[in-house]
């Protein structure tokens, strides 16, 4: 959360060019995907946009404006892909997902946020530690039998909640995948939510929590690296732990990788070396979460010099996600023919259901997703892979609903099969 | 004081007439419009006394109606209501030659001729249409809108900026040539069409006919005359594949000067010796030819032609074109002569090239896509046949226009003009062709006589609108009454 | 005071209720614009409303004539003065109107006011065809930028965007309907004026009426001839550009020593009618471009060193050949810059075969990067106008008080269009973003300065340059009355 005078500053310099709704434009390919932010492209007022919502701050924070029905709306719709925020940073340099962040937290600060969904998920975790309210006893139900992770490893695979409850297979073929490439790997005992939502939704004070217990649990179980095979959970324990901590991620006891980052490695060092053909036409999401949003967290203490010199800060741009190794591993398995959308790498467009607008709009969060899956479609592909539970589980749902024809894969799932 | 009078004390006894016989020569033109008498003629000679003269007629409610050019085609010279025509052509000089900027600012009276020599003078050339005749005013031919023969330029945008006496007395200078101080004191030069503010004086005037003001002078564009050329006369059995060539060329932006052209209007305009060449002519030459001047430019003008003829023999080979022909059978030497011809008017001791065969020609023209010409060929020959005229005679230009976005469409039925009967059939098929090809999409951006009224009927909203701004600009509609839907 | 409930609920009829909103929020969304003066009150509209069909924006304006209610249009929101400046405003918003056609045969396309360049550049390009992305953004309406300004460095080659226009769709302020050029007469969007006189002239002159005359709701634009090569990006976000088949076009950067070698250049470069592009690059551009994506304190950091390395009397051109149509078209064009280059005494360099902010993107916002507010004075007149009033321009920069940025050079931009028939000028001026007051007060002198040399400027001060000009306010004025009798296009 952004302190007051720096807030203030980043809303104030949001100069309202509209670059914040677009891609990239040396990137857009056609006028059908030619947008970026899923709230603007379906509810089009201006509210509804990065800069709506920085104005909304500036006035809201002026005693102007308040949290009016409408400003409720477009604020929890937001599903804080991060698309405006890398654009802006091709032009203006404004900290715009910070600001509407910050925005949430004041929202929930005055008693007026989140959603009740939102605050379901609360109170599940509080009574459960996970965001389901699932017995905390069967987290670990996804274990396949054939699998037996390890007692003492450098490798910690933190699983998170929607694999742990909702897409075992992810977590399943993860864990099948470290085991057959001879990884030997950890799991928590007592793993709890990672907090991603929390966080998204402004309830800092449970996030906190989540955060210092899964601290602990990692640096107690004396992990080298924590390898996550949810890009939710990575940009958390990567970028929101810290934050929180008010530190950066070089200065936390644990260092994180996704599973296509190690695997990548893993492929480069000549350790691994998919076999098995896997004959499928495949079309790759880039989950906000793994891409744009995945930089490190450098700590800052506002300071300016004249005229708006930010001294000493280093900058997430966007363009230091986890974008290739997802893609040299889908190149690197034989039979695999990777077409790539229109809007990829740091022009991808959301799949709807980051920002906990998929607990508290399911429906936008299908639509938004529908607008990737009739992407995804005009590529050819047979399926959609992507690196995240939640982009599989509402992209599936959409490729059904838009009649697509296509599958949707977690990108473990296609790994498992290649290494079999 | 009598407005004679009055006239006189503004011009000058010797520019002044109501002399019946004088009148009569305005009060008909070239074209089937009808006859009607001004009550004077005022032949000023700069702006000073336009302006005194288009004041005296708004306070006294007499028509005026502007005239630049000798010889008139269209009827949109005619004193309708009567009234003084202003007759420019003493205002005949040209301004000023700016290279820099390569525009030249001319007189209502300066004519086609004058400008291309004056402009060969400098290297370059005046945008001009198709072969004016060597009495029209250059001014007249922007005004106008008339298509230039050249499809790289912005169709009607040559013309800049221009000062004009509005039909209250004002004299309104448009564009940047608004400045004061313009043009010797200003650092603007007058090269900026648009404004002052708003809106656009010069769409508000050009394409008027006389009815928003009197332009006393204009900056029009030139553009750098090419050193060398090489003339091609592609020869086409059918139109449709004219079309082709033409799509593929201009795509790729080549040449200059670019027509499509029938054979009946091409014998006319190459025809040296009446009617023995003509008759020879139409028999040997193909139904369609495309001209196209390839233009060496200001520098290394042999390479330029060289590249432009690269592209050309890829465009003709898509299209299996085989050959690319830069001579006409029978005509030694016109590929010589013809960059010329084209770059100036009509050549005086000649009869116009439209009149030669019959001795009037009546045109229906308008804007359509290159793409639906040859329906409009089609229907045109059908509403001639049905009226009894000899589709053979009827001669056909197209002109592509920015890169061949669209074209100028102009159908020409020479007649006898000596000939009631003759003169009452093309009355009835100029009517019923113009009717069709309107009915078809046929484009009547530039209407006059009897299309006039079938245009602002169709076109209501327009209509509407434009008639507002005619009553703000000229509430005593003094200027051109009835001419347009005014 | 509010929109009276009648009022609404009629305009909830038309668009439905999920599509006009009266909230503080959604409507204190809409107060600002972003190219505007700052020292001019923007009020939060009484409603925003976002029709998706002409006739949908017909009854909006018909209602707000019946209850005379001021109404406002936008489209992106990249807008330049489309705000309220009174209470109760109608804040008519397009962005749900962006239907696109292309008649490629007949180089045109029809757009609605929510298409932005980009995109039907995007569309333009897969056709061998395009369009030009104007200075401000690729993210512009085309329809809003048309009217309003409409123009890009590749003008050299294709004109101006007032030429652009075609067949148009124009609801007038009183909610009549207004079909211009093949449109009066037909459904074909293909040609622009009449029939007779030009009511485009009614449009716009040197500039758009920025929604004072009704509301243009769809419009035909001209497109042009381009090549047929596909046109990949690469690169990262600030980094990203589009890759140039070197078949076709070739950039150089040529430095001249004198600022008369270099305009002599461009107008030779005119007579020869050659290239895409050609621009001068002032050293603040060069800066800002260099330094995309490194914030303000990477331009600084840069700016500090390079800027007094600069040489106030050199002049930097950027010209881009094409070769179009032909294999040895862009042999030739390069043949005939060098000699002109040679003649007047340039060092030619080559650039790398790409293209970052003309084809497809454009940059002006990032000017903002240097750390401030800018504004910029603005003219479309000559080359000889541009080169002149930009020395008086960057006199008045140099002495109005010390600016925040030393330029250490020029700042001006001259981009000539229509192969030299006129030039853009414009002279950016940075300021910090509490001093917008001191960039109005430069602005005047500027405006000042204009009028008193006789240069023509763009948006000119109404007071100062009306009695000069042929008193053009009171023309429009009169235009204005007679279309919208009940004042409520954008008034104020």
């Amino acid at each position: 959360m952004l302190k007051v005078e720096e807030y203030k500053h980043q809303a104030a310099t949001c100069v309202r060019c509209s670059y914040c709704k677009f891609p990239d434009l040396n990137y857009i390919k056609s006028s059908r995907f030619s947008r970026q932010c899923p709230i603007d492209t379906r509810y089009r007022f201006n509210l509804y946009s990065a800069h709506g919502l920085l104005h909304s701050a500036l006035a809201e924070l002026d005693g102007k404006l308040e949290f009016t029905p409408k400003l409720m709306d477009a604020l929890w719709h937001c599903t804080l892909c991060g698309g405006c925020d890398i654009r802006c940073k091709r032009n203006l340099d404004v900290e715009v997902l910070q600001v509407i962040e910050t925005l949430r937290c004041r929202c929930v600060e005055q008693g007026k946020g989140p959603m009740p969904e939102h605050k379901m998920l609360a109170d599940n975790v509080k009574k459960s530690h996970n965001i389901y309210g699932a017995d905390h006893k069967e987290r670990l139900n996804w274990m396949p039998e054939d699998v037996k992770p390890a007692q003492k490893a450098d490798i910690l695979y933190f699983v998170g909640d929607p694999s742990s409850y909702r897409h075992p297979e992810i977590a399943q073929a993860t864990a099948r995948l470290l085991s057959q490439a001879g990884v030997p790997f950890m799991v928590l005992a007592d793993e709890w939510s990672s907090g991603h939502e929390l966080f998204a939704t402004g309830q800092l004070e449970l996030a906190r929590e989540m955060a210092d217990h899964n601290i602990k649990a990692i640096k107690d179980s004396g992990a080298k690296k924590v390898i996550t095979s949810d890009a939710e959970c990575y940009k958390t324990l990567k970028a929101d732990y810290p934050k929180i901590l008010e530190k950066s991620t070089e200065d936390m006891p644990y260092s994180v990788l996704h599973i296509t980052e190690y695997v990548d490695q893993l492929m480069k060092d000549g350790k691994l070396k998919f076999r098995r053909r896997v004959p499928m036409k495949v079309t790759y999401h880039d989950p906000c979460n793994l891409g744009r949003l995945a930089e490190p967290w450098y700590h800052w203490e506002p300071k300016y010099e004249p005229p708006n010199i930010a001294v000493g800060k280093t900058w997430r741009r966007g363009y230091n996600g986890v974008y290739e190794p997802p893609r040299n591993i889908l190149k690197g398995i034989r039979g695999i023919e990777l077409i790539e959308m229109q809007r990829v790498w740091d022009n991808a467009w959301c799949c709807g259901y980051g920002g906990g607008v998929g607990t508290a709009f399911p429906d936008f969060a299908l639509w938004t997703a529908g607008e990737r899956a009739e992407e995804a479609r005009t590529t050819g592909a047979e399926a959609i892979v992507s690196c995240c539970p939640n982009c599989k589980d509402i992209l599936g749902q959409a490729a059904e609903a838009k009649k697509t024809g296509m599958k949707v894969y977690d990108i473990t799932e296609i790994m498992l099969r290649a290494i079999r | 004081m009598q407005i004679k009078e009055k006239l006189t004390k503004i011009v000058g006894a010797e520019n002044v007439s109501d002399d019946p016989e004088v009148l009569l020569s305005y009060s008909k033109d070239c074209s089937l419009s009808a006859p009607r008498m001004p009550n004077y003629v005022a032949r000023p000679k700069n702006t000073d006394e336009v302006h005194g003269v288009v004041r005296l007629a708004n306070e006294n409610g007499i028509p005026v109606v502007p005239a630049s050019s000798g010889i008139h085609f269209y009827g949109n010279t005619i004193p309708n209501l009567g009234g003084i025509v202003l007759d420019l052509r003493r205002m005949n000089k040209i301004l000023e030659v700016d290279l820099y900027n390569k525009m030249v600012r001319v007189e209502p009276g300066v004519t086609w001729g004058q400008l291309q020599s004056e402009a060969a003078k400098h290297k370059m050339m005046g945008l001009c249409p198709l072969l004016p005749h060597p009495l029209k005013s250059v001014l007249t031919s922007h005004l106008e809108r008339e298509p230039m023969l050249i499809p790289k330029f912005e169709y009607a945008g040559s013309l800049v900026t221009m000062e004009a006496v509005l039909p209250e007395g004002e004299v309104f200078r448009t564009g940047s040539a608004c400045v004061p101080g313009f043009p010797d004191k200003s650092m603007a030069e007058g090269v900026n069409p648009g404004g002052p503010g708003y809106l656009s004086y010069n769409w508000l005037i050009q394409g008027a006919q006389g009815t928003m003001g009197v332009v006393t002078w204009a900056k029009v564009k030139m553009a750098p005359r090419p050193k060398i050329d090489k003339t091609l006369f592609i020869p086409f059995e059918s139109l449709e594949d004219a079309i082709q060539l033409v799509y593929n060329v201009q795509r790729r932006m080549i040449g200059e000067e670019c027509l499509i052209i029938n054979s009946v209007n091409l014998a006319a305009i190459l025809t040296k010796k009446w009617p023995q060449d003509y008759n020879n002519l139409r028999r040997i030459l193909t139904p369609w030819t495309v001209i196209l001047v390839l233009g060496g430019g200001w520098r290394r003008p042999e390479e330029k032609i060289e590249y432009e003829e690269d592209g050309l023999r890829e465009a003709a080979a898509e299209l299996h074109i085989p050959a690319l022909p830069t001579s006409l059978p029978g005509l030694p030497g016109i590929e010589r002569e013809l960059p010329g011809m084209l770059r100036t008017a009509w050549p005086e001791k000649k009869t116009y090239w439209k009149f030669a065969d019959k001795g009037a020609c009546q045109d229906v023209f308008f804007y359509t896509t290159l793409n639906r010409t040859p329906d409009f060929v089609q229907v045109m020959n059908q509403v001639a046949a049905e009226n009894g005229y000899c589709i053979d005679d009827i001669g056909i230009y197209i002109q592509p226009m920015e890169y061949g976005r669209s074209c100028h469409f102009e159908c020409s039925f020479p007649y006898n003009p000596d000939d009631t009967d003759e003169v009452a059939m093309i009355r009835n098929l100029y009517a019923e062709a113009a009717e069709t090809a309107m009915d078809m999409g046929g484009y009547f951006s530039r209407p006059y006589g009897v299309v006039v009224d079938m245009v602002y009927d169709k076109a209501a909203s327009y209509t509407t609108a434009l008639k507002k701004v005619k009553q703000l600009l000229d509430p005593n509609n003094i200027m051109s009454p009835g001419r347009l839907c005014f | 005071m509010s929109i009276p409930r009648e009022a609404y609920q009629t305009l909830q009829s038309i668009v439905g209720t999920e599509w006009v909103s009266d909230d503080p929020a959604i409507c204190e969304a809409d107060r600002y614009c972003s190219l505007s003066s700052p020292s001019e009150e923007k009020r939060r509209p009484g409603c925003s409303i976002e029709p998706v069909s002409t006739e949908e924006v017909q009854a909006i304006v018909k209602v707000a004539n019946r209850y005379k209610l001021p109404f406002v249009v936008t489209s992106t929101y990249y807008s330049a003065g489309t705000y309220c400046r009174k209470d109760d405003s109608i804040l008519i918003d397009l962005k749900r109107m962006n239907k696109l056609e292309i008649d490629e045969e007949n180089l045109y396309a029809i757009v609605e006011p929510g298409v932005v360049f980009s995109a039907l550049q995007a569309d333009l390009f897969k056709r061998g065809l395009c369009t030009f992305v104007p200075g401000c953004g690729g993210h512009a309406s085309v329809v809003a930028n048309t009217v309003n300004m409409g123009d890009a460095p590749l003008g050299w080659r294709y004109g101006l965007g007032y030429q652009r226009l075609l067949g148009v769709e124009w609801v007038l302020p009183d909610g009549e309907m207004l079909k211009m050029g093949s449109l009066s007469m037909s459904k074909d969007y293909f040609w622009g004026e009449g029939p007779g006189p030009d009511l485009r002239g009614l449009l716009r002159g040197c500039a758009g009426h920025q929604s004072r005359m009704g509301i243009i709701t769809k419009i035909g634009v001209k497109v042009f001839p381009f090549v047929s090569e596909e046109l990949e990006p690469e690169g990262w976000a600030f980094r990203s550009f589009i890759k140039l088949p070197p078949n076709r076009f070739k950039w150089y950067n040529i430095r001249f020593y004198s600022r008369e070698d270099a305009i002599n250049a461009m107008f030779e470069l005119g007579r020869c009618e050659i290239a895409l592009v050609v621009m001068t690059v002032p050293p603040i551009f060069r800066g800002v471009a260099r330094t995309r994506g490194v914030g303000c304190g990477g331009f600084w950091e840069f700016w500090k060193d390079a800027g007094p390395k600069l040489n106030p009397k050199q002049m930097d051109l950027r010209v881009l050949l094409y070769g179009i149509g032909s294999d040895k078209r862009l042999e030739y064009e390069e043949k005939v810059l060098l000699d002109i280059v040679k003649e007047y005494g340039g060092s030619p360099r080559e650039a790398p075969c790409r293209d970052e902010t003309n084809f497809m993107a454009a940059d002006a916002i990032c000017a903002n990067v240097v750390g401030g507010r800018f504004s910029s004075e603005v003219s479309y007149e000559s080359i000889n106008q541009a080169v002149r009033y930009s020395k008086v321009v960057d006199k008045i920069t140099d002495e109005h008080r010390p600016p925040i940025l030393q330029e250490y050079n020029s700042t001006d931009w001259v981009c000539p269009y229509e192969l030299g028939y006129i030039a853009k000028m414009e002279c950016l001026r940075m300021a910090s973003v509490e001093d917008n007051y001191a960039l109005q007060e430069w602005k005047n002198d500027c405006q000042d300065a204009c009028a008193k040399g006789g240069a023509y400027a763009l948006v000119p001060d109404n007071k100062v340059f009306g009695p000069i000009w042929g008193n053009y306010p009171e023309k429009e004025d009169k235009i204005r009355a007679a279309f919208d009798p009940n004042h409520v296009s954008a008034p104020g």
